[in-house]
């Protein structure tokens, strides 16, 4: 275990460090310069240039980007080009705010989705599985703006039962949070609910017709213990596949859900330094994102390794 | 109401050429109302004295400001785009940032929503004989939040700093061939002289909050604007939270009438839905800002107030004059031709906007000249000259365009009627970013395309349209119009100082601009603002700028 732990973790730093060149570089064929992104398009030429001078950013790119790694490395993420502030002031609150986020929309539709397959599967060809289905496919094929604007209309603006922000008071407690967050997770929960369902039905339905069930059923072993140990526990691996590669789109995608529900994520961060070619600030914020990839995935392993022993005695392959 | 000869000589007697040329405009019938005090206020004449003109004209006072019945101490809440990194007032044109330091700062006068100058920090201001040297005269007692006095030290320095190129400054792109460093002298603590590169009849609009980056700031300033959000304001900083929002408080330090408001609260939004989202919901009393196609739903209804300001900004066309088809200005009045410009502004911008003459001279100037014919659609007429330029058969070009308000929507209006013609234009449109680039020829396509749409903000007076945009060496001359009889005629505008002179250029600019066609400006858009009904006092410009001084709960 130890050898497949060292060994996903060198190749997570390979992978981090290929993704700051790939930032880095493809990110220079965005159009336009920070001078023109922070100045706008109607500033003078002259003013522009000097800007540009100011900050560095006319120096060649393997200067600029020596320059960004040499400081990372050693622990300062740099400064922002179009905030002059810290990059660390931005990152990490808005890391802390997108994992809450994440993490509350985790909570509910894990367990909701999960609970759907395996009712879908034991339901199968049923009314209710294909309610399940069709119904979950159906949420996942709404975009997150049309859903989130119909919940706000009907929860923040008829019913007036939720704020239609994210952006809680400061001092606000765990409690409170959780209740400005409720609107923004709903969109989330439809897109992840159906591909969720899907995947344990899927899973459920090749378990529960194979040999291993069929032998538990005719040892006499109850039905919920079936289930429980035996279906579920190998129905819910590429589950949790599924589950942990949603986590960089939860983590960093959510511009659309952050720009509805006002809410300072990593996705609208990323957005804007994209646009204003703020690449100390683009930089950090993938690297956190494909941090936090990095490690879901190795979790999701782990998991795996834990329902399926045969994973565990090949040694971690 | 019969006119008072006697007090009208005495008004008229210690007044220059050119404000005596304006009385003359007024009296007798040439100027109406609203020119006389538009054109009145630019040469620094104040409104009292102008109600006092009118009066002994005959004509009966300027119209006052109906008060409404405000209670003062209220909190307003306002919904308004976040500001697109850090507040600087040097350096920043975005929107948000624009709408947050004038919040706490001033100008030397102020372009309101009738294109009328008004004192701010200046009380006065006075041209010398040739508009090369203004001098303002500042007010006395004015305190910044710090506790300093506001001096002419100040102003120049706040003045300098806008005009250095080593600045970065934003309104460098304003003061550019204007004023430069070094132009701006102290007479003494309260007499500051701007000398100018050359004659200009409109300066004072441009050190007004129609330049928004000219708010007066302490001359010890260093760039540190989000630390000491130091101004002359009636209202001072509370708190700001980046891509939150910030809140304001009362000055009661404050030169003139105290603020109404005890405190105002600014809320930060990326995207228009999710303002209008939070106004229906009760969370935001005022979107700042309302685009007409996108806030269609507010517009007719009844829980909310439209605070509708007619404006000089335009979503302009180009055409490239020196490659492809549109070489030819008979091609170019073709495309002119084929637009309905009515539909554009009752169906596009729902009755807020005014049709365009393919100008820059929006009705609104004082200077516009009214006699020359607006420009109509007529299909037969435009196919002939398409016939004519040897486009028979028709023809093929590209328009490129930015996805910004309603320009994709327009780009298709346009498309479908000049298919009319026989023209197949093929849509480019594109992230806004990227349509400017780097906003240098060879490096955008605002800049490089054939035909393309770009979105101009409002401008008191139209000197940087027809410079920048049209002149032979503009810096945005997307159209690459050289034509120098055009820039001539650009320059005698842009120094003439009196409303006949500016008129008479301007209606030569606008027939030469009909005639070679350059540039297509169909309409006008107004600002628009929504207000939840029982707030009142609210003060928008079309610059996007929001005065709350006398805002409240009626």
């Amino acid at each position: 275990m130890s050898s497949f732990l060292a060994r996903r973790f060198a190749y997570s730093l390979v992978t981090l460090f290929v993704l700051t060149l790939l930032v880095f570089f493809l990110g220079q064929v965005l159009p336009g310069n920070v001078g023109r992104a922070i100045l706008g398009p109607f500033a003078d030429q002259k003013a522009v240039e000097v800007l540009n001078h100011q900050l560095g950013v006319d120096r060649p790119l393997l200067v600029q980007y020596g320059a960004w790694i040499g400081r990372f490395l050693q622990g300062d993420m740099g400064q922002s080009y179009i905030y002059r502030a810290p990059v660390a002031d931005f990152v990490i609150p808005a890391l802390g705010h997108s994992l809450k986020l994440a993490a509350v929309a985790f909570l509910v539709v894990v367990p909701l989705g999960i609970a759907g397959g395996v009712v879908a599967a034991l339901n199968i060809n049923r009314p209710t599985d294909r309610i399940i289905s069709l119904g979950g496919l159906s949420a996942a094929a709404i975009p997150e703006f049309v859903s989130g604007i119909v919940m706000v209309l009907i929860f923040g603006v008829w019913l007036r039962w939720l704020p239609i922000s994210a952006a809680w008071p400061d001092g606000a407690g765990a409690l409170t949070q959780l209740y400005y967050l409720i609107l923004p997770a709903m969109p989330l929960v439809f897109v992840l609910f159906g591909y969720i369902a899907r995947m344990t039905r899927a899973g459920m339905i090749e378990a529960l017709d194979s040999d291993y069930t069929r032998t538990a059923v005719l040892k006499g072993l109850p039905w919920r213990q079936v289930i429980w140990r035996h279906v579920l526990r190998n129905a819910l691996l590429p589950t949790i596949t599924v589950v942990a590669s949603q986590t960089g789109y939860l983590i960093g995608g959510l511009l659309v859900v952050e720009t509805l529900f006002r809410y300072q994520g990593l996705g609208s961060l990323i957005y804007n330094a994209a646009k204003g070619k703020d690449f100390p600030m683009l930089e950090a914020s993938v690297l956190i994102i494909g941090l936090t990839y990095a490690v879901a995935t190795l979790i999701a392993d782990l998991l795996y390794s834990w329902l399926n022993p045969r994973i565990r005695m090949d040694g971690g392959q | 109401m019969t006119r008072n000869a006697n007090l009208l000589d005495d008004l008229r007697f210690s007044l220059t050429p050119v404000e005596n040329h304006l009385i003359d405009g007024y009296a007798d019938g040439r100027v109406n109302r609203r020119d006389f005090l538009r054109h009145g206020s630019l040469l620094g004449l104040s409104l009292p004295f102008l109600g006092q003109v009118a009066l002994a004209a005959g004509f009966g006072a300027a119209p006052s400001v109906a008060q409404a019945n405000v209670q003062p101490g209220a909190t307003i809440r306002v919904a308004g785009p976040a500001p697109e990194g850090a507040i600087d007032p040097v350096l920043s044109g975005n929107y948000g940032a624009i709408l947050m330091f004038q919040q706490v700062g001033e100008f030397l006068c102020v372009d309101g929503p009738d294109l009328l100058l008004k004192p701010s920090l200046a009380t006065s201001w006075k041209p010398n004989q040739d508009g090369t040297v203004w001098t303002f005269t500042l007010r006395k007692g004015v305190k910044f939040h710090s506790g300093g006095e506001m001096k002419a030290d100040d102003v120049v320095a706040t003045m300098d700093r806008l005009a250095d190129p080593k600045n970065s400054s934003n309104a460098l792109s304003v003061f550019k061939g204007i004023l430069q460093k070094g132009g701006i002298r102290k007479v003494d603590d309260y007499t500051v002289e701007f000398h100018l590169d050359g004659p200009n009849g409109n300066f004072p609009y441009l050190v007004s909050s129609d330049n928004y980056n000219t708010i007066i700031l302490p001359a010890s300033y260093s760039g540190d604007f989000e630390t000491t959000w130091d101004g002359t304001g009636s209202f001072r900083i509370e708190k700001f939270a980046r891509n939150v929002g910030a809140s304001f408080v009362r000055n009661d330090d404050y030169w003139g009438p105290k603020a109404l408001p005890a405190k105002t609260e600014f809320t930060f939004f990326q995207d228009i839905q999710p303002q209008i989202l939070a106004l229906q919901a009760g969370q935001v009393d005022i979107i700042n800002t309302l685009p007409a196609l996108a806030g269609v739903a507010l517009l007719s209804d009844p829980s909310f107030d439209i605070i509708s300001i007619k404006s000089t900004a335009n979503q302009a066309v180009h055409m490239h004059c020196q490659t492809g088809p549109f070489q030819d200005a008979r091609v170019r009045q073709a495309v002119a031709l084929s637009l309905d410009r009515e539909k554009l502004v009752k169906g596009l911008m729902k009755g807020r906007a005014v049709a365009g003459n393919d100008s820059p001279f929006a009705s609104i100037y004082p200077s516009t000249d009214p006699s020359v014919p607006q420009r109509k659609q007529d299909i037969q007429k435009a196919k002939e000259l398409l016939k004519a330029a040897g486009f028979e058969k028709g023809l093929q070009a590209t328009l490129t365009a930015p996805q910004a308000l309603e320009i994709p929507a327009f780009a298709q209006l346009i498309q479908s009627w000049v298919k009319e013609i026989g023209l197949d234009l093929k849509l480019n449109i594109m992230d806004r970013g990227a349509f400017f680039g780097d906003a240098v020829p060879g490096k955008s396509p605002w800049l490089d395309a054939e035909m393309g749409i770009a979105d101009w903000g409002h401008r008191g007076v139209p000197n940087v349209f027809l410079t920048a945009l049209l002149t032979s060496t503009g810096p945005w001359n997307a159209a690459k119009f050289q034509n120098k009889e055009y820039d001539t005629l650009a320059k005698s505008y842009i120094a003439s100082f009196d409303l006949d002179t500016q008129r008479e250029n301007a209606g030569k600019i606008q027939r030469l601009l009909l005639q070679e066609t350059p540039m297509l400006f169909s309409y006008f858009f107004d600002h628009l603002t929504a207000v939840k009904k029982g707030v009142v006092g609210v003060q928008p410009t079309a610059m996007g700028q929001l005065f709350l001084h006398g805002a409240g709960i009626s």
